[in-house]
């Protein structure tokens, strides 16, 4: 499975570098629809739109910008955003490695997965190999865009993930919340760790569906039968996002001008 | 402080009953960035638009389908959707209990903090017993009509609700297509030596947001008309497959 | 004879040009002369393809890039490169040129969307609509008054003109440095294919004659460094002395409406009298700025 590439760079520790590529860990389930067009059942991507001349802005055409008051914005661009961090934009240096058992969980934000770029298979599996053996995982900062992560670079089956963690200022207190005294009843907590010893077993995820996952496939199942599939129309999906959006742009003119004629 | 209350619940296995408040342990902040249009500077907003025409389509031309194959979707209506959601409940069901290690963080979606709700019979036993059985229970619950999947843990004094991604959601490592490098039992010495010595307990306190602050002062520094010095982003040259070991060692004696 | 002081030999001036029409070399000349103001603007500094007719348009004609040798001292030229091709081409900057272009019967005059300073720098976007087999010019009105709807809702303005012959040209002015042929191609191929699918009885945007029949063929590929166009005001080498001259849209939308091709065919004195009446209607194609921002 080729997954689109979210950045590319190099993780390094120490005197080593490797060239790697971060994609997705995650996608959306099983059962997800898609928006299409009730006219014809053509599919619909998502574009950036402009609100003033109603039209399609290519990727080209569009810049970031900070408000720093009402409609009154600073632009930033990609390069000045890579400047701010040169060193981090694009290696992820592992500063230190740590047991990934001490990571309390409330710290963990999103995966992603490192694959390596030509030339690092070698370095990407003796880290793989070593940080799975040892429990270890590494510890780095790096920039994305317009923002600072705090990352964990682990080993999963064979693979490395990266995981953004929260910084320790996002982790709310849990003091007013915590049980104002630590009284325990003996018993109970017996009774308890017995039960829990019984019940416990391998971790086993797939075991888990979503019940309304099911309740959907069976919806679905009933749909297929009483009224079957629509077909979306067949079209070239045209290259690049410029072509693309001035069909777009010409096609919305052209039902104006169909609506007028 | 931790989050208003979210939920209230409790905690069910076999003849336990454990209520609790579920708040937020998390608060992210981060600077807000628009998309702009370059020549005018007009803010963009989203916007479904048709693949095929390339025209907008405004939501009441929209329609759900779910993709049987190529170009072939099944539609299903909005009504019959929301009826397949399930009825809000206020058990969370922990079918079995696993070992704490044993969840890798890729399913770890969002974590809630458990407040003991009017009574802490229960609550505390709960928390010692998952401590010293080093376990975290796997419950299902329904909050917000939305069937959720997660893990029961402590967090020190404190249980938590761990939202779990479901299966088919993480896309399995295996899937992709990553090829073994046969290594030498020298260079996984080294390597593994190297960890040792470069390791650390985990202090998340020893690293905060500066780059947040330099952002700030970058969009000053723009707002104020000031020029502003672009660096290029540091790129390393990659340690070749033959240089592997000899950097190993280098770095090795560089931290010895 | 001598013109604006400088001195020019006219030739075979009693020859019959237009031979049904009665329409001599002298006749050329004249028309030439009198519209000299107008056409001039259009013709500045753009390399002139000349397209000869020494015998007259019912016999064969000549095309000729490269500025003729023979050429009298003070005809400006420009160096430019044609598919690789170093070559010295006219430039009819002033009213002695083109009477001395029209001595040697280049009735029709082509030129570039380009400056030969700037060759790679269209000023404007051109629609070349072309009617195939069993199509006509009335097609092409609709097509053009559908065109212009289009650009207009992209706020842009267009201006038509008929070819002289059987079609129609909608030009878009841009004249701004920026402009590429590289952008105009790839905006009137999408234009022309957009228009296709949705006009699909009526819009071809494929050169193929087989798909032309009974369509009009947007020829978008026009929007090159290395074609040419024939320039406003020029005379058309047909059995009549035709011209191609530009439509308000207005009276387009009404002769459209009319139904008769030949109300579309502007003969050389109705040029002459509708210019000396109102003027350059083209003037805006050289001055107005205006961006695909797409």
């Amino acid at each position: 499975m080729a997954l689109q590439e979210i950045w590319n760079g190099t993780v390094s520790f120490s005197l080593v570098a490797i060239p790697v590529k971060l994609v997705r860990a995650v996608e959306p389930g099983r059962v997800s629809f898609r928006l299409l067009h009730s006219k014809d059942y053509s599919p619909l991507a998502r574009r950036m739109y402009c609100p003033e001349e109603e039209k399609m802005i290519p990727a080209d055409e569009i810049i970031r910008g900070y408000e720093i008051a009402p409609d009154n914005y600073v632009v930033i661009t990609d390069k000045e955003l890579e400047s701010v961090s040169p060193e981090r934009s694009r290696t992820i240096e592992i500063i230190e490695f740590i047991d990934m058992k001490d990571v309390p969980p409330v710290y963990y934000d999103h995966p992603y997965y490192l694959v390596p770029s030509k030339g690092g298979e070698k370095a990407y599996c003796l880290l793989v190999e070593v940080m799975n053996q040892t429990n270890k995982g590494g510890i780095a900062k790096f920039v994305l865009r317009d923002r600072e992560y705090l990352v964990a670079v682990k080993s999963t089956d064979g693979a490395l993930t990266l995981i953004t963690l929260h910084y320790s200022g996002e982790i709310l207190p849990d003091e007013d919340i915590a049980p104002k005294t630590g009284k325990i009843d003996p018993g109970e907590k017996g009774r308890m760790k017995k039960i829990i010893k019984g019940m416990t077993a391998d971790f086993d995820p797939d075991k888990y569906t979503n019940e309304r996952s099911k309740k959907i496939m069976e919806l679905l199942e009933r749909k297929a039968k009483e009224k079957g599939t629509v077909e979306a129309p067949e079209f070239e999906e045209e290259e690049g996002e410029g072509p693309v959006d001035l069909v777009a742009v010409l096609e919305e003119s052209m039902r104006q001008v169909k609506k007028h004629r | 402080m931790a989050g208003r209350t979210l939920w209230k619940g409790y905690i069910q296995f076999s003849d336990f009953n454990v209520p609790v408040k579920l708040h937020t342990a998390v608060h992210q902040e981060r600077m807000q960035f628009h998309l702009l249009h370059k020549h005018d500077r007009v803010k963009l907003h989203q916007q479904m638009i048709c693949a095929h025409e390339k025209i907008p389509v405004p939501l009441e031309e929209q329609s759900k389908g779910f993709e049987l194959e190529d170009r072939k979707y099944i539609l299903v209506d909005p009504e019959e959707l929301e009826q397949t959601k399930p009825d809000n409940g206020r058990m969370i069901k922990v079918h079995e209990f696993v070992r704490t290690e044993q969840i890798d963080p890729v399913f770890l979606e969002r974590m809630y903090y458990l407040e003991p709700d009017k009574t802490l019979n229960g609550y505390n036993a709960l928390v010692s017993a998952l401590k010293e059985t080093g376990t975290a229970g796997v419950c299902t619950w329904t909050m917000r009509r939305r069937s959720c999947f997660g893990s029961l843990q402590i967090n020190g004094k404190v249980l938590c609700l761990n939202t779990l991604r479901y299966a088919d959601e993480v896309i399995p490592a295996k899937s992709l297509g990553l090829e073994k490098a046969s290594l030498s039992e020298k260079e996984l010495k080294i390597a593994r030596e190297l960890i040792n010595q470069l390791s650390a307990p985990f202090q998340p306190e020893k690293f905060q947001n500066e780059h947040q602050k330099k952002l700030q002062d970058l969009i000053d520094k723009k707002a104020r008309g000031e020029k502003i010095a672009v660096l290029r982003p540091r790129r390393l040259k990659p340690t070749a497959p033959d240089k592997l070991l000899q950097a190993l060692n280098a770095s090795l004696e560089k931290v010895a | 004879m001598e013109v604006a002081g400088k001195r020019l030999s006219l030739s075979n001036l009693r020859k019959d040009i237009y031979p049904s029409y009665g329409f001599t070399k002298a006749h050329v000349l004249e028309y030439y002369r009198r519209i000299s103001n107008f056409i001039l603007p259009h013709l500045k500094d753009r390399a002139l393809t000349l397209k000869r007719y020494p015998d007259g348009t019912e016999k064969d004609f000549f095309f000729e890039k490269r500025c003729p040798e023979h050429r009298p001292p003070w005809v400006k030229t420009a160096e430019v490169l044609h598919n690789e091709e170093r070559m010295t081409v006219c430039l009819v900057n002033d009213l002695e040129t083109l009477i001395w272009v029209e001595n040697l019967a280049s009735l029709e005059l082509h030129v570039p969307l380009a400056r030969a300073g700037s060759p790679e720098t269209p000023d404007s976007i051109v629609f070349d609509l072309d009617p195939g087999d069993q199509a006509n010019i009335l097609d092409c009105a609709m097509v053009a008054l559908i065109l212009r709807d289009l650009l207009s809702q992209m706020r842009l303005a267009s201006y038509a003109k008929t070819s002289g012959k059987k079609g129609l040209h909608v030009y878009v002015p841009l004249n701004r440095k920026e402009a590429t042929f590289e952008d105009t191609k790839r905006f009137s191929k999408v234009v022309a294919e957009v228009l296709q699918r949705n006009y699909p009885d009526l819009v071809t945007a494929k050169m193929a004659k087989e798909s032309r029949i009974k369509k009009v063929f947007i020829n978008w590929s026009q929007n090159d460094s290395s074609k040419t166009m024939i320039c406003v005001y020029s005379l058309r080498a047909r059995e009549k002395p035709s011209v191609s001259f530009p439509l308000v849209w207005e009276e387009l939308d009404m002769l459209a409406k009319q139904g008769d091709p030949e109300k579309l065919l502007i003969m050389h004195s109705e040029a002459v009298s509708r210019l000396e009446t109102k003027g350059d209607l083209f003037q805006e194609l050289l001055t107005k700025k205006q961006k695909i921002t797409i």
